[in-house]
């Protein structure tokens, strides 16, 4: 038998990986990755406490519209990037530094 | 108990001259030269899989931007069907309201795709829309996304 | 109450959708150059709305199975985001530099994202409160991309996604612990949940998971840390879009942060009593305070070296969120009443500069504070209300804004001598923002500088937009009882039983 300790361990692993990813990658879409990741840590918690505290299905349902707006979410992002490739033919977030101050 | 053992002996006596018999058809068929010095050799070693289909040419060439477009129009649809599982689960308990709920709710989606298709986005090659809002007017001088 | 039964009270949310789903028909239907006539359908649409909203009784109720409330708390910030949406759609059509981008999903994106508002405002389900938000969120993102041809527009959206993707996620992460401590995603339960003792040995649990959630709401409403994305996005994004985005949202953020911090982290008989408590284990009131004063400092003090309007405004809009976070902090119904007066005050003095902006530059093609030297020589009225403007978001009297910081100040100071430093710092952080925003009426006035002394003609409705925002921004300064009763008379929760 599976503790929920160990489901609750795995998603704040992915977590802190996401958190990692997003403040320290460079590209763009591995920005995004480190999103998905934190979502998915959510997606796990909520599974995992839906299965351990019982009750009503809420918990999974509330996973399956998170996923759908990961999903939302990727393509505006993909669209934002794709345009913003066009116009400077670079995704690094580092040279994207036209507006300061 | 000696039966036992003939059988094992027999299973061993096919698996042995099948092996030997494939490994001799195969050498009948595959290329005599593997050795990567030579330049036949090379050719062979340094592909992505030494056997199947012949590859045409390198991954890592640009796609066309359709491509994207097309998939990140249709992941919005694919996730969305994920929503009609926990429909489906409960539509007996339910009934009519839930039905007429899904259908709104698909309703705004093909109006969603109706959208798509109007804008031009779900042709391959992009034309200047005739109605209002089509995004790009000189379609032929811009290069479009 | 079910779903059937629940469809006759959110009658504004579902002319809003249906208002959506038509103006998309129409522009499917429409020809090449007509695109205006379905920003003019969502012009008079959304009054109807808002003159709909303005009318509805005050009542509370629980809808969809207690997913969400409508109460004349939610009601209130609907007709702030309502108001601001008319005015933004409004000024869209006086916008030049929109003019070569001039199509119907502007508006449409506009009114969802006011769909999203309307939900966020008075969903009271964990699950309803992430997808509203979410909603707000993704339609923000597209509207501040909207110059397509911008960089800036572009570079602008893309760090705002990558902030609002991760606080968002962060928020997210601290419900889903919410969830796990108390098993229901409504927070009237968890409220209750926590009552009965539930909590017991989890006050950890509860402290990361106010902290995550925090991140979230910080983002929305644009306070220190979680400001980044606000001067970028401000000065990339499409003017009026800026202007929306630095009320609506805010105040949809305010009423979410309220609804949480009033429901979920306080103790029992939160908010029908005059002041409340809060649960021992999350001192939250401290944390808080520090984000208002960190707020109030960094917006007004990086706000004196900027050069361009969009991002002074920006720092300032920043500064703001400190002072109304400042009547948050204190716990009680008049600190709450002083934030939601404000937010009437902000909508019309915080457009009237934005506006004013634009009308500037419809001529000049940018948005530097340069390019306002001579106004009030070169279109004497619009000089006149740009003034006001600033002397309102200033706090001097006679304007509506002095009567707003008046409130908070005051309503911080009646919450106990422990509080009295914080009253200090809001006070030294306003005369820090005279010196700026002086700074721009001294540039308008001023005759020791080179400017091109031809008139600056402006589109007559421009001008009548910002007429129907100076009457108020003056009025409400001088005689501001019926206003004052409104917000009393929204101060009403769903309280769960």
């Amino acid at each position: 038998m599976i503790s929920l300790e160990s489901y609750l361990l795995v998603s704040s692993v992915l977590f802190v990986l996401g958190v990692i990813s997003i403040i320290s990658r460079r590209h763009a879409i591995a920005v995004l990755m480190g999103v998905e990741l934190v979502l998915n840590a959510a997606n796990i918690n909520l599974v995992a406490f839906n299965h351990y505290n019982g009750g009503a299905l809420s918990g999974h349902i509330f996973t399956i519209f998170v996923i759908v707006l990961a999903a939302a979410e990727a393509a505006v992002a993909l669209a934002i990037i794709l345009n913003l490739y066009y116009r400077r033919a670079s995704v690094n977030v580092d040279d994207i530094n036209s507006l300061q101050g | 108990m000696t039966e036992n053992y003939g059988i094992a002996l027999l299973y061993a006596t096919v698996s042995v001259v099948l092996l030997a018999v494939l490994l001799q058809l195969a050498r009948l068929l595959r290329p005599k030269e593997m050795r990567p010095e030579t330049d036949q050799g090379r050719q062979i070693k340094y592909k992505t899989y030494e056997c199947g289909i012949e590859i045409e040419g390198d991954s890592w060439i640009q796609f066309n931007i359709r491509f994207y477009v097309v998939a990140l129009i249709f992941i919005i649809f694919d996730v969305e069907a994920l929503l009609l599982f926990p429909w489906a689960v409960v539509f007996t308990d339910i009934g009519m309201i839930a039905f007429v709920e899904m259908l709104i709710f698909l309703g705004i989606l093909a109006l969603g795709l109706a959208y798509a298709w109007r804008k031009g986005d779900l042709a391959w090659v992009k034309q200047s829309a005739k109605n209002a809002g089509g995004r790009y007017h000189n379609a032929e001088t811009e290069r479009v996304l | 109450m079910d779903t059937i039964a629940s469809l006759k009270y959110i009658i504004p949310e579902l002319l809003l959708t249906a208002l959506i789903v038509v103006v998309i028909v129409m522009d499917l239907l429409l020809r090449k150059g007509k695109e205006s006539r379905a920003g003019y359908l969502t012009l008079w649409g959304s009054l109807l709305i808002l003159a709909y909203l303005i009318f509805s009784p005050a009542e509370i109720h629980s809808l969809f199975e207690g997913t969400v409330v409508m109460d004349p708390f939610a009601r209130f910030f609907k007709i702030v985001a309502m108001a601001a949406l008319v005015l933004t759609v409004w000024v869209t059509f006086y916008t030049e530099s929109l003019r070569s981008y001039f199509r119907s999903e502007f508006w449409i994106l506009l009114l969802i994202a006011n769909l999203g508002i309307f939900l966020l405002v008075s969903s009271i389900d964990l699950l309803m409160i992430y997808l509203s938000f979410e909603l707000l969120s993704l339609m923000s993102y597209i509207l501040t991309a909207y110059l397509l041809k911008d960089p800036r527009s572009n570079e602008a959206s893309l760090k705002y996604l990558i902030y609002g993707a991760f606080s968002s996620g962060l928020m997210l992460f601290g419900f889903t612990w919410l969830y796990g401590l108390t098993g229901t995603l409504r927070i009237d339960e968890i409220h209750s949940a926590f009552q009965n003792g539930l909590l017991d040995g989890n006050g950890l649990a509860l402290v990361v998971s106010f902290i995550l959630i925090i991140a979230g709401l910080g983002y929305k409403i644009a306070a220190v840390p979680f400001h980044f994305w606000s001067p970028d996005v401000y000065e990339g994004a499409p003017t009026p879009f800026a202007a929306f985005l630095s009320v609506a949202p805010k105040a949809a953020g305010f009423a979410l942060l309220i609804r949480i911090l009033n429901l979920v982290f306080s103790g029992e008989g939160a908010l029908s009593s005059e002041f409340w408590k809060i649960i021992p284990e999350t001192n939250w009131t401290l944390f808080v305070a520090i984000l208002s004063v960190a707020s109030m400092t960094l917006g007004n003090f990086v706000a004196l070296q900027q050069t361009g309007i969009k991002r002074l405004l920006a720092y300032s809009s920043i500064a703001h969120a400190g002072y109304m976070l400042m009547a948050v902090v204190v716990l009680s119904q008049a600190g709450i009443s002083a934030v939601m007066y404000y937010f009437i005050v902000y909508l019309l003095m915080n457009f009237g500069a934005f506006f004013t902006a634009i009308a500037v530059e419809n001529k000049s093609g940018d948005d530097k504070i340069a390019s306002f030297a001579g106004l009030g020589y070169r279109a004497p009225l619009l000089g006149l209300m740009m003034t006001l403007f600033l002397f309102s978001l200033t706090g001097l009297p006679p304007t509506a804004g002095f009567i707003g910081k008046f409130n908070i100040f005051a309503s911080v100071i009646q919450a106990g001598n422990h509080w009295y430093w914080l009253a200090v710092v809001g006070i030294l952080n306003s005369v820090v923002s005279l010196w700026y925003y002086a700074r721009v009426i001294i540039t308008m006035y001023s005759t020791n500088q080179e400017f091109d002394a031809s008139p600056l003609i402006v589109e007559r409705p421009l001008v009548y937009i910002l007429i129907i925002l100076a009457i108020p921004t003056l009025f409400l300064g001088i005689y501001w009882a019926p206003v004052y009763d409104f917000v009393l008379n929204s101060l009403h929760f769903f309280l769960p039983i």
